[in-house]
């Protein structure tokens, strides 16, 4: 599982990917939890590129702003997250554009998917949408 | 003395309806499949584990594990993954999760080489039966297993002899928008044809038009497949037993080649061998396929009736070109299942253009299922306006897309792999090729089709990916024992009879020549009951 530190790396990637406005941000629905009960599953096998991704991205937040990338602003964070996805910024330690593509896809899993997967808590995200179940 | 009259492999859509017409008929059947009974609770309403998002796992069937094919390419693929062409494993198959579009194919359908000439490199050929010949079986299947449909509306066709026993289902107010834009360009317009109840039939209730129908289990069993008809109907006469859990591995001869039975793997490791006057195969293209190249005897060193090597060869499935549009307009109201209006305006005489195909709109599409293949390729991956796209959007979007009929490739083919085996210990399929590059090319003349409806609709932006030469048949599979009158082209004849046998038969969508340009599922059921009849006629 991942430590403390990756979690809250892991946070503040996942709420730049799905932010705040009058509906929660990615984690606050349950993209952690999703994410959780995914690397104890269908995840299992992407847990060390998660470990190695992390700590690229926060490197890089403290060549450029001397803080972990969980201490950046939002706007320091997206600008930083923009300049990844552009291959702008080349690591050793990962494949940032990549790593970034792949967290955004299990990001929004966790975040659209049936609550029962550990996110979209309360079916908040298909509230927003206006996607209703009926039986 | 044989333990059986009839031995059916696979309790899918083709040999669901085998197994009833025999057993009707007073023929003492054997009904095998691999996987096994579904229900709405099994199936669950997983949005990241079904048949129509599978990534991480899906919900009818096969196994994850123990069920591997192989690719070309040298990949080792599991049921779940992209490549593997999946059908569900269960009985019923895909007949408990599709989205049950009941589609005639068309006159045209069964003549392709003969209408387009054939494509250099193209397995493209005539279908040695003709729509008269089937119209009786797809009437049948309408009426005996449930289709709603408006008969008075498909210009496309013959007129029918019978209408559509119940009425099309409630028209979704995006379809109506779409119905209108038909109107406009003066294209076909009609409604999909759909087997399932818009009103009380065979004592099963009305849809309830949730938005959970493609991809899942019906939770009022308003959705008609072989699982909740034929398969109860021929358990009821007493003549059929089902079994369930069970591998069929190979098929069983005598010294001079004749089929006598199968033998059997059981879930706890068991193998029997069980004898049959007549042995219908029914495990989709892919598996009908790779169990007859597994059965090797003294006269078909091959594969059985793969004498002249066209086991496995021309597999097909559909290419799926659509647009998406989005509109100013809230279009979605929640009534599912959807997919209701359609136009056959191109399955036919296009210009320049080898066949074509059904477009229709298309059933609710789940939340993630719409992130990851419905949003505009500008719109970023991330961040507020990702967000914002989904809430504001979501509601106003409409998809529309359909199947092309595809020129079949003799490449694009099942083999089987000798270096691997499943959890059974039998060979596994391995996959190779593509389908031909007029299938393409009649995908993208489709697609400008589609982005045509959805600006006359009033779509204020329109996107939609073009398609790439690539193997089909994971959705739809089809061709690979395809009939014909010549041995040397073909694996089954008219009949569906294997050539050089005379108690052994294919019912499933194997036997298409050409796979038309609409959902392949009657033309399954309605030749899988023709088969039927005749091997009960001629016994």
């Amino acid at each position: 599982m991942l430590s403390e530190d990756y979690m809250l790396i892991l946070k503040s990637l996942v709420n730049c990917i799905i932010p705040a406005d009058d509906y929660p941000d990615g984690w606050s629905a349950g993209v952690g939890d999703y994410l959780i009960n995914q690397f104890e599953g269908g995840l299992k096998d992407k847990l060390e590129t998660y470990k190695s991704g992390l700590s690229a991205i926060d490197e890089e937040a403290r060549a450029v702003y001397e803080q972990s990338f969980a201490e950046l602003s939002a706007e320091q964070q997206n600008q930083l997250l923009t300049q990844i996805e552009a291959g702008q910024i080349k690591s050793t330690a990962e494949n940032l554009p990549l790593f970034f593509v792949m967290v955004i896809e299990h990001a929004t899993e966790g975040f659209y998917s049936n609550p029962e997967n550990g996110g979209n808590r309360d079916g908040i995200a298909w509230d927003m949408m206006g996607f209703e179940v009926t039986q | 003395m044989t333990d059986y009259d009839a031995i059916v492999i696979g309790a899918g859509a083709g040999g669901g309806i085998a197994a009833g017409v025999l057993a009707e008929a007073g023929k003492k059947v054997l009904l095998i499949e691999r996987g096994n009974n579904l229900t709405f609770e099994s199936v669950g309403r997983d949005h990241l584990r079904n048949q129509r998002l599978s990534h991480y796992g899906h919900n009818a069937g096969p196994d994850i594990e123990g069920n591997p094919r192989t690719h070309a390419d040298g990949r080792t693929i599991r049921p779940h993954e992209g490549g593997y062409q999946n059908n569900a494993a269960a009985v019923g198959s895909g007949t408990v999760v599709y989205a049950g579009q009941a589609w005639r194919f068309m006159p045209q359908d069964f003549q392709m080489a003969t209408l387009y000439g054939v494509p250099d490199g193209s397995s493209l050929a005539d279908w040695c039966i003709s729509y008269e010949d089937v119209e009786p079986y797809y009437e049948k299947v309408e009426w005996e297993l449930g289709v709603c449909g408006d008969a008075s509306r498909m210009p496309h066709l013959p007129e029918y002899q019978k209408p559509y026993p119940m009425p099309p289902l409630t028209l979704p107010h995006k379809s109506g928008v779409m119905q209108n834009a038909l109107d406009n360009l003066g294209w076909h317009r009609l409604r999909v044809p759909r087997l399932i109840n818009s009103v009380p039939y065979l004592d099963r209730p009305a849809c309830t038009h949730c938005q959970h129908c493609v991809g899942f289990a019906c939770p009022v069993d308003a959705k008609n497949g072989t699982q909740n008809t034929m398969i109860p109907r021929a358990l009821a006469t007493g003549n059929c037993t089902l079994q369930a859990e069970t591998m069929v591995s190979e098929l069983l001869t005598d010294d001079s080649g004749k089929i006598t039975g199968v033998r059997l793997l059981t879930e706890d490791g068991q193998t029997e061998d069980v004898t049959a006057d007549v042995v219908v195969l029914s495990c989709g293209a892919v598996e009908t396929a790779r169990l007859l190249l597994n059965s090797k005897t003294k006269q078909e060193p091959n594969g059985i009736g793969n004498n002249s090597d066209q086991v496995g060869r021309h597999l097909q499935g559909h290419y799926y070109p659509g647009a998406i549009g989005l509109y100013e307009d809230v279009m979605y109201d929640g009534v599912g299942p959807g997919a209701s209006v359609a136009t056959t305006q191109f399955n036919h005489d296009n210009d320049g253009i080898v066949g074509g195909g059904m477009l229709c709109d298309e059933d609710i599409v789940l939340p993630i299922i719409f992130w990851k293949r419905n949003l505009p390729p500008d719109l970023p991956k991330w961040g507020q306006a990702n967000k914002d796209f989904m809430r504001d959007s979501y509601r106003r979007v409409i998809d529309v897309k359909g199947p092309v009929h595809e020129i079949p490739h003799p490449d694009g083919r099942v083999t089987v792999n000798p270096n691997m085996t499943d959890k059974w210990g039998v060979p596994v399929a391995h996959l190779s090729g593509t389908t031909h590059p007029e299938t393409v090319r009649t995908a993208n003349f489709m697609r400008e089709r589609a982005f045509e409806w959805q600006k006359e609709a009033g779509a204020i932006k329109v996107w939609g990916d073009e398609q790439h030469l690539r193997l089909s048949g994971g959705q739809h599979q089809a061709g690979t024992t395809r009939m014909g009158d010549d041995p040397q082209t073909s694996v089954v004849d008219k009949w569906c009879k294997v050539h050089g046998h005379d108690n052994l038969f294919v019912a499933d969508g194997s036997v298409h020549v050409t796979n038309g340009g609409f959902n392949p599922v009657l033309t399954i059921m309605a030749l899988a009951w023709r088969t039927a009849e005749n091997i009960v006629e001629t016994w």
